[in-house]
């Protein structure tokens, strides 16, 4: 929502692109068979999109809009996720927009009891978290859609119904020239919170609602203050609600805040209550004194609703479609990021016969895994942040005074944002090799490492599988090289990282402080081989080139969905 | 030395379970049931000194304003 005589798009710094609408050739008669269509062009269905050009395969994206998101919305992109914009080639502008951040103060009765940080070192290319409006977000990957030549968006297209069979899925499309028939052989639905697909094939999300409301509110405003998370409970100036405030570029600042249980929500979100509070919040909470003025606001109810499964024939839910989760710890955008890699890496590999088409079916259970991680925790965090009855509200504020002198009780005033999901159980991981004592384990992501002044580890990656080989000095046993030889000449697109202590050829990483082999746990001769979306597939701490042709055809078979 | 703790984890579940234990009780027997509870604590702690602490943490977390 906006102040009165705004229109949705008419924003204080960001201008609206406007998309026109293009007639497809189906609308001409022609009948096109597409690979892949996409329902959705937010930031998980794009960033879908681009997973699959990465790879070659082709898609189409339908959008009801003819430009982005109306608001900030998402605005908090986790490391992981900024290494999944690394692997599609559009990390540059959001790294140069969003405002990176490592800390954060949590207040109470507006005195700071609690400073937390998050892991980051200079081992890592990027922050633990950036801040950037969701217009930017969606912008930026579209902008690289463009460009990509393998992605069409078509915009002002809404889907109306949809029918999928044996051979492949067929969709209804209404656009300002008239209704179409679109049909594809996968469908990606990225169409939010409110899934038309969901809807039309009659599936419902499961889970629960929780106690209270927040408004979240954008307004621009000059400060000096850094860019942090701020939590402030029990402040003088609004003790029944807890706030937020995160910093944003151009001068945003979004203050999320709670409503009572007795706070009409109507009535809250009218444009007067909410300069009333949000000015109050300003002056009193923040402790600004300069003009600013109201940009947008919306209002927010935490859940945490799921789809059973994630996977139906050949339509893959992505993002909100498939799991609505509570703000707090900023897993929303993120998840959806990654269920969008999840999904495109795997949907390339079958689309391009190099996996069967059970490999779709590990997507469900990786990624519903990451979502009821998300519910694991998330009725704590709602519950610290909104307490829902007197009893908890008692004990929050009870663990907040004393986290203020005593550290065992600080703790409770984590937000624990989001980390990365570990597919320990799936299908796709192999079990852990017992002579490892450190590094990440199978099914977690590959962690990064500084090689030198602007180069890391994570941005050797192959656009598949990648081998990082362990060794003295970068040189690899004749047979080890032509078992990977073997593998590529098959079709299979695998990427050898040589890692060495000491410098070697012109390819070769050296790890110039040992932390590299240190974080990895490994020795000359440990191997780890990950999938096209980093996450490790298996590890050998010592992995014989007798054995390795062998040892790898069944790792990447079972990476791949199995026999 | 320092002796043993309770592992965060288990704070939290004593959070969680005092949270609904206190929503079952009359709000004008919270304090009630809130001292009886530091006393039944404090007789499983064998050292007075430990148990002055923790009376004298609260106080300071009671007095934050």
């Amino acid at each position: 929502m906006r102040p009165a005589g705004r229109s949705e798009t008419d924003s204080l710094y960001f201008d609206y692109p406007h998309f026109p609408f293009v007639r497809p050739p189906e609308l001409e008669g022609e009948t096109v068979r597409h690979r892949v269509a996409i329902v959705g062009a937010g930031p998980v269905g794009v960033t879908a999109a681009l997973e699959l050009a990465r790879h070659g395969i082709e898609s189409v994206v339908l959008d009801d809009k003819a430009t982005v998101n109306d608001g900030s919305r998402a605005i908090c992109i986790s490391r992981h996720s900024f290494e999944i914009l690394q692997q599609l080639g559009v990390d540059a502008p959001f790294e140069e927009k969003g405002l990176g951040w490592t800390q954060g103060r949590t207040y109470f009765r507006d005195r700071e009891i609690y400073r937390f940080r998050m892991p980051h070192s200079d081992q890592e290319r990027y922050y633990p978290m950036y801040n950037l409006q969701q217009q930017y977000i969606e912008q930026f990957l579209i902008d690289k859609a463009h460009a990509s030549g393998l992605v069409e968006i078509r915009w002002q297209s809404a889907l109306t119904d949809i029918h999928q069979d044996e051979e492949g899925v067929t969709l209804q499309v209404s656009t300002p020239e008239g209704e179409y028939r679109l049909q594809c052989d996968y469908l990606l639905a990225a169409d939010g919170g409110r899934s038309r697909i969901r809807e039309s094939l009659g599936l419902s999300l499961h889970g629960q609602a929780y106690e209270g409301r927040y408004v979240i509110a954008d307004v621009r405003l000059k400060s000096d203050f850094p860019t942090e998370r701020r939590a402030f409970f029990h402040s003088q100036a609004l003790p029944d609600a807890t706030i937020l405030v995160h910093k944003q570029p151009d001068d945003i600042w979004r203050i999320d805040y709670q409503l009572g249980p007795d706070e009409d929500p109507e009535q809250a979100v009218e444009e007067a209550s909410i300069r009333e509070k949000v000015s109050l919040i300003i002056r009193e909470v923040m402790h600004e004194s300069d003009d600013w003025e109201l940009e947008w606001w919306s209002l927010y109810k935490a859940y945490t609703l799921a789809l059973n499964d994630y996977r139906h024939d050949r339509v893959l839910f992505i993002g909100d479609s498939a799991h609505l989760v509570p703000i707090f710890g900023v897993r929303g955008l993120n998840n959806g990021l990654a269920d969008a890699a999840n999904a495109g890496w795997k949907l390339a590999w079958v689309l391009k016969g190099l996996a069967p088409d059970r490999l779709l079916d590990s997507y469900s259970p990786e990624r519903r895994g990451a979502t009821l991680d998300v519910f694991a925790n998330a009725g704590k965090s709602t519950r610290f942040m909104t307490p829902p009855t007197r009893g908890y509200r008692l004990m929050r504020n009870a663990a907040l005074a004393l986290a203020f002198h005593n550290d065992y009780a600080s703790g409770f005033a984590n937000p624990r944002q989001v980390t990365p999901y570990t597919y320990a159980e799936s299908p796709l991981t192999l079990a852990d090799d017992p002579a490892f004592e450190a590094g990440p384990v199978p099914g977690a992501p590959l962690i990064n490492r500084r090689l030198g002044d602007d180069d890391f580890l994570l941005d050797h990656l192959g656009e598949g599988f990648s081998l990082l080989l362990f060794s003295e000095d970068g040189r690899v046993e004749p047979t080890l090289l032509r078992g990977v030889e073997a593998l590529q000449a098959r079709g299979v697109d695998i990427t050898l990282l040589r890692v060495s202590r000491s410098p070697g050829d012109e390819e070769t990483l050296v790890d110039v402080d040992g932390s590299l082999f240190a974080g990895y746990g490994a020795e000359p001769g440990s191997a780890y081989l990950a999938r096209p979306d980093r996450h490790v597939a298996a590890r050998w701490k010592r992995l014989d080139p007798a054995d390795l042709e062998a040892t790898l055809n069944a790792a990447l078979k079972t990476a791949l969905g199995g026999d | 030395m320092t002796a043993p703790t309770l592992p965060f984890d288990d704070l939290e579940k004593v959070y969680e379970h005092l949270a609904i234990t206190l929503d079952a009780l009359p709000e004008a027997d919270e304090s009630h049931f809130l001292a009886q509870l530091a006393l039944a604590l404090a007789h499983r702690v064998p050292d007075i000194d430990q148990v002055m602490a923790a009376i004298e943490e609260a106080r300071q977390g009671a007095t934050l304003d």
